[in-house]
């Protein structure tokens, strides 16, 4: 599993998901790949922010504000 | 990575080359105190991070005294390591010049390195400290190398936990999370803040909760860096007081023992003061001379009432006579029918002569013959008045007394004055038995509390000499300091309470606040911007949670590694869990106290031989940390980390470092026996049976060649013998 993998799941598998988002563990996405598809707009930014940060060379604080933005400016 | 060969030339004790040879896995060097051990710690040391500066206190004596003027050689340590089936070489060097005058000069002061090409086998040059961060990073290196044992405890430099984390713990990932979760936040925020605003009806409530936000986080900064401020005094002072404990016992036994000191000479003093032993001045102005007096008054009071006696006879036999006279005068008069006779000196001496001579009284005009009654009354007469010349020259008045002075009623006073006295002189033998016991008791008092003194001084020289600081002025100092520090300390611990109290309170503030422009943004903003800013919110909280959570698998890790180091160098022994607990002080920093507890939960402090198995436990923890995260190992050399263990025990644990994965150099002083001359002085030295049993790949002998003159540093030579 790479890295970034990992890390989106330390993150997916923090109790708010659950308690805020009412997401199951088993719908969990377990690979970026997944998450940058689902259609949860928290897992997805999530993975927006891990897969920007994580790429090479990472994204700058615009590039990031900006992807997350016109991501849920198309999801809520 | 492992250090294949560690080469010393003339760098202090090690004259000319001298080769170490080590092998993966545990290596030991054994040295007695001051024949090399320390030294080869020193060369390690001098070859990762020495500079350019007082190399001439570097150079082996021997070598420089063995040259000629004018000739030079080199000083060098070098270090040949492998990784990765790579080879590396790096070398420190200098080069020492002798003038004519014997002076030193250095010179050409470099730090080279090498690189062995796998394939084709060629030397590659390259920059000493680029090549030693590479194979060996200076983060590693911190973990790696240990002088003493007080240098175990790596969590008393504040920064240890940090360079961990960075080091090892998956936390190190996700702090750019944090900041990027934060700013993504503020963001969101402030594009809900420019919408609400775009509202009229809400402006004006809206900008003063803005205000009093505003001024409820400057409020909130304030407090952090005041809180920050006090936890970096506290721990400054912790510090101290904790130096301070190591000295502390004795500067309180001595202040003690100081007191009792102070006590007893002021004791003696005041007896001393109570000794009175003027006896001159008792024998003369208390009168105690008289204490014999007695049978002398019996005597002179016996003498007085005898005079007295004597002197009222005389009195009365007086006024007897004095009747007499009386009565004399009074029949005489009644002889003269009561008339009155003629004044003496009538008829006068010549006529009475002349009538005596005649034998006729020419007064009465009758015949007065020799021896008649007539004549004999002239001759009375004539005589009397005669005798009446006499008196008048040389008598007293008639009237006077006896005695014109009454000096035996004084003496009657005096021996009745003397009688009362008699009852306090019979007092002055008792007085004078009691003086002589009380000076005697005191005395005696006095003899013991110089005893006592005397004990109390050895005391003191014991308590001294017991501790590390000699100075009796700078123990009483660091005792009067520790004092102090704690008071201060005290005083700070209420001032960071209170300072946390009003935080909390601030916080309280500022979360209300937030809660009421959030309900106003609710109502004024738009919706996108409402639940963009709420996801953005929630997805910080997830970063900061998931950065603390590795944070805390990563100390718990840690923990649960260094207990099991714990107890198998503690088997068979007590040793209690370790326990590693965060402390979040000034709102925003953290920092890890290592403690160990009994299984019922209770604290204990651990002794020097505990301690430091509790800091090798973690440091090979932290080794194994290292090697699971970089999936390398790096080597550690420990100079003399048990110093506090005996023998056995650290026979115990060089067994258990064996089993250990990684290389480490250990330099111990254990395990070499000696022979002594007659007069005590050593003769030769050797190693004990006992290091047969020790488990190690490889292990020397540093030793200085004999014979040395123990005076002449140009006489010593560390010589290195493979066991």
């Amino acid at each position: 599993m790479a890295r970034k993998d990992d890390i989106l799941k330390s993150f997916l598998t923090n109790e708010l998901l659950e308690t805020k988002y009412e997401l199951k563990k088993e719908e969990l996405p377990s690979t970026i790949r997944e998450a940058l598809n689902s259609d949860r707009p928290i897992i997805k930014a999530i993975a927006l922010i891990v897969e920007g940060l994580e790429k090479s060379p990472s994204a700058t604080d615009n590039e990031l504000r900006n992807s997350i933005l016109q991501f849920l400016n198309t999801a809520i | 990575m492992i250090i294949k060969k560690v080469q010393i030339e003339n760098f202090l004790c090690y004259y000319s080359l001298k080769t170490f040879q080590f092998e993966d896995g545990l290596n030991i060097i054994l040295g007695e105190n001051n024949e090399g051990k320390t030294k080869f710690y020193e060369a390690v040391d001098w070859l990762f991070n020495g500079i350019n500066n007082e190399l001439e206190n570097l150079v082996s004596a021997k070598k420089l005294q063995e040259i000629a003027p004018d000739d030079s050689f080199k000083v060098s340590v070098s270090m040949i390591v492998e990784q990765y089936n790579s080879e590396y070489k790096i070398v420190r060097s200098f080069t020492v010049n002798k003038s004519n005058d014997n002076e030193i000069e250095t010179s050409n002061f470099v730090f080279e390195g090498q690189e062995t090409d796998s394939t084709t086998g060629q030397r590659i040059p390259i920059n000493g400290q680029v090549l030693l961060d590479r194979i060996f990073p200076f983060q590693i290196r911190k973990y790696s190398m240990f002088k003493g044992e007080t240098e175990l405890n790596v969590f008393e430099n504040e920064e240890a936990l940090a360079n961990l984390i960075n080091l090892f713990s998956d936390a190190r990932h996700f702090e750019k999370y944090t900041e990027k979760g934060a700013f993504l936040r503020e963001k969101a925020e402030n594009a809900v803040e420019q919408s609400t605003k775009l509202n009229q009806k809400n402006q004006r409530a809206y900008s003063v909760l803005e205000s009093e936000i505003s001024q409820l986080e400057r409020e909130k900064e304030r407090l952090r860096v005041h809180l920050n401020s006090t936890e970096e005094e506290k721990t400054k002072l912790e510090k101290n007081i904790k130096e301070a404990e190591k000295y502390v016992d004795n500067a309180e036994a001595l202040q003690t023992i100081n007191k009792r000191i102070k006590n007893t000479e002021e004791k003696i003093s005041y007896l001393n003061s109570r000794i009175d032993e003027n006896y001159t001045t008792s024998l003369f102005d208390e009168n105690w001379i008289l204490v014999n007096f007695e049978p002398f008054h019996k005597e002179f009071a016996k003498k007085v009432s005898a005079h007295s006696k004597t002197r009222r006879e005389l009195q009365s036999d007086f006024d007897k006579q004095k009747g007499i006279k009386e009565g004399e005068k009074k029949a005489k008069a009644e002889l003269l029918n009561n008339a009155v006779p003629l004044p003496i000196g009538v008829p006068s001496k010549s006529h009475m002569e002349e009538m005596l001579n005649d034998e006729i009284c020419k007064v009465c005009n009758r015949e007065a013959k020799k021896g008649s009654e007539a004549y004999e009354f002239m001759m009375k007469r004539l005589k009397t008045y005669l005798e009446s010349q006499v008196i008048e020259e040389n008598e007293p008045e008639k009237d006077e007394p006896l005695f014109k002075f009454d000096y035996t009623n004084r003496l009657d006073n005096l021996s009745i004055s003397h009688e009362d006295n008699l009852k306090n002189l019979r007092l002055i033998r008792s007085k004078i038995k009691d003086l002589f016991e009380f000076n005697d008791n005191r005395k005696k008092d006095i003899e013991d509390l110089k005893e006592q003194l005397e004990k109390e001084i050895k005391e003191r020289e014991r308590i001294l000499g017991n501790s590390k600081i000699a100075n009796e002025d700078k123990l009483i100092s660091i005792f009067k300091n520790y004092t102090a520090w704690q008071e201060d300390l005290s005083v700070l611990n209420k001032d960071f309470f209170n300072l946390e109290a009003k935080q909390k309170e601030i916080l309280k503030q500022l979360k209300l606040k937030k809660e009421e422009k959030d309900n106003i943004d609710l109502n004024s903003a738009s919706s996108f911007l409402l639940k963009t800013r709420d996801i953005l919110r929630h997805i910080e909280i997830v970063f900061n949670e998931t950065k603390e959570k590795k944070f805390d698998e990563f100390i718990d890790k840690l923990e649960s590694k260094s207990n099991k180091y714990l107890s198998q160098i503690n088997v068979e022994a007590f040793t209690g869990q370790i326990k590693f607990s965060k402390k979040r002080y000034g709102g925003d920093r953290i920092k890890i106290e290592v403690s160990l507890f009994e299984s019922g939960g209770r604290y204990f402090v651990p002794g020097t031989a505990v301690r430091t198995s509790l800091n090798i436990s973690i440091l090979l923890a932290i080794s194994e940390l290292a090697n699971e995260v970089r999936d390398e190992t790096y080597p550690m050399i420990f100079d003399a980390p048990t110093s506090s263990f005996g023998e056995t025990k650290t026979g115990d644990f060089l067994n258990l470092i064996y089993e250990t994965s990684n290389q480490k150099i250990i330099l111990l002083k254990d395990f070499i026996g000696s022979i002594k001359n007659p007069n005590g002085t050593v003769k030769d030295l050797f190693i004990k049976d006992e290091f047969n049993s020790i488990k190690r790949k490889k292990a020397f002998w540093v030793k200085l060649e004999r014979p040395f003159d123990k005076n002449e540093l140009s006489t010593i030579n560390t010589e290195v013998n493979p066991l």
